[in-house]
């Protein structure tokens, strides 16, 4: 008699805490968002008021030209037609959608020189068609045999990257190699759907994370190549 | 609907899409008589360039880039734009929206003035479509709500 | 090299009717979601491989990326609704 008294006792208190941590976990997960979407605002405001009026605007004109030769490089891809007039509508419409737009791609102040940045990803892009041809291969082997040896796992991981461009970019590299898809990031980790164990193992040697950082110029610990583009730009300054 | 997305992913997606979906919409409306494409068309690209800003960054931020009197006044002008282009025609001394006739002013050939009349007139559609459809989507993402209904 | 194209089409289109399969019977709204987004992406190549095949690349293009276009602000927005109905 007491034995069930004992037993429904138990299961009560089981059942509260059951509650309570239930409870815990969801004012946890609240208070986070709030204070990571108040963390990035209060980021973005400090960055924009650490330059002065002076180099706000100069900033704004550098963004403005760099949008206005990007549009106008896309303008004649598009329109195969290089008499005046065409040319002149070309000029006029981009500095239309150049003022439009102007801050939206170039949002962040970076730290890094953008002709670098430029020269590695035209360098590192190789490397990622091949990751994307090898990994096509392999996943076409896995559907293709008739037992189909897949087995599927999500990822938790942590990147050392610290812009949204470049988490972005480390997210789309993810999804577009066959056999990983990234479903979420939230708060700096990020979710990843893997197909089976070799892709897993794969992403998990953090060899694309150190492509795209080495592409930012972004990395914690200090790559040679770095000390040495830089360098040579420092020496043509003295 | 009109919250700022949590997702990161889409947000800076999004970010660097839109000066290109926007150029793309003036390459439509101006290359209209060479490749398919033309006034609406173009338009209805450009207004979804900006309903693509305002569901992936709030509804106050794209206030800020396109009120809705900024949308009012832009598709009134179009249509200004459309009937200039006829009431010039008929000033000039012929049928409304002859275009023929722009020849005298602009010192080219009939045919050449006949093109960019057309091509003036397009503008001005490609405008009106342009805010009409931001303006659409405003009144239903925010429910018809005027902010001065809340005092 | 006009046959290959046309050959080539079809399979696509063949993998079209499979997604739409899913697009008609998915239980649920998501995987209704996830076969037309599929459907786009093919319709793409299909309507370029209709551009080769009528020797008219240019003209195909432009209402490619057109459609490019508008099938990914459709998926955002409808993404959009359903999170804020609270299905997701």
């Amino acid at each position: 008699m007491e034995v069930t008294v004992l037993v429904q006792a138990t299961d009560k208190a089981f059942e509260i805490l059951e509650k309570a941590r239930n409870e815990a976990r969801e004012l946890l997960y609240s208070s986070a968002k709030l204070t990571s979407e108040a963390k990035s605002l209060a980021e973005k405001r400090e960055a924009r008021a650490f330059l002065s009026g002076a180099q706000q605007s100069r900033l704004a004109f550098r963004n403005f030209t760099i949008t206005f030769f990007i549009l106008f490089a896309f303008w004649i891809l598009l329109s195969g037609r290089f008499d005046l007039f065409h040319l002149t509508l070309g000029i006029i419409c981009c500095l239309l959608v150049s003022y439009m737009s102007h801050d939206l791609l170039f949002a962040n102040t970076r730290v890094g020189d953008i002709r670098i940045m430029v020269r590695r990803f035209f360098s590192a892009g190789p490397w990622f068609l091949g990751q994307i041809f090898s990994a096509n291969l392999h996943v076409a082997y896995l559907a293709l045999s008739p037992k189909m040896p897949i087995d599927p796992q999500i990822i938790r991981f942590t990147t050392k990257l610290e812009s949204d461009i470049s988490w972005v970019a480390l997210a789309n590299s993810i999804t577009l190699t066959p056999g990983t898809i990234t479903v979420d990031i939230r708060e700096g980790e990020f979710f990843v759907h893997a197909l089976d164990r070799k892709v897993a193992y794969d992403l998990n040697t953090g060899e694309m994370e150190d492509k795209i950082a080495h592409v930012f110029m972004e990395a914690d610990h200090v790559y040679v190549q770095d000390v040495l583009d830089v360098s040579r730009i420092f020496g043509a300054l003295k | 609907m009109t919250r700022v997305t949590d997702d990161i992913i889409i947000r800076a997606v999004a970010r660097v899409m839109i000066p290109f979906i926007q150029l793309y919409a003036l390459y439509v409306i101006m290359h209209g008589h060479h490749s398919p494409g033309g006034g609406f068309q173009g338009g209805v690209i450009l207004g979804a360039s900006f309903i693509l800003y305002l569901l992936t960054h709030g509804l106050e931020e794209a206030k800020i880039r396109m009120s809705e009197i900024k949308a009012g006044l832009f598709s009134s002008f179009g249509v200004l734009i459309y009937s200039g282009i006829g009431l010039l025609c008929l000033i000039l001394g012929s049928n409304y929206l002859d275009y023929g006739k722009l020849s005298t002013i602009l010192k080219v050939v009939p045919a050449q003035a006949r093109s960019l009349g057309i091509l003036g007139v397009e503008i001005g559609v490609g405008i009106t479509v342009m805010a009409v459809m931001f303006s659409v989507f405003f009144d239903i993402s925010t429910g018809g709500e005027l902010p001065e209904d809340e005092e | 090299m006009d046959s290959f194209f046309l050959w080539l089409g079809m399979g696509l289109f063949t993998l079209v009717l499979l997604c739409l399969y899913r697009g008609v019977f998915g239980p649920g709204v998501l995987n209704r979601i996830a076969g037309i987004c599929a459907i786009g992406t093919k319709t793409l190549v299909i309507l370029l491989l209709m551009g080769f095949i009528y020797n008219r690349v240019e003209m195909f293009i432009d209402i490619s990326l057109v459609y490019a276009l508008l099938n990914f602000i459709g998926t955002i927005t409808v993404a959009k609704y359903l999170e804020m109905k609270g299905e997701v």
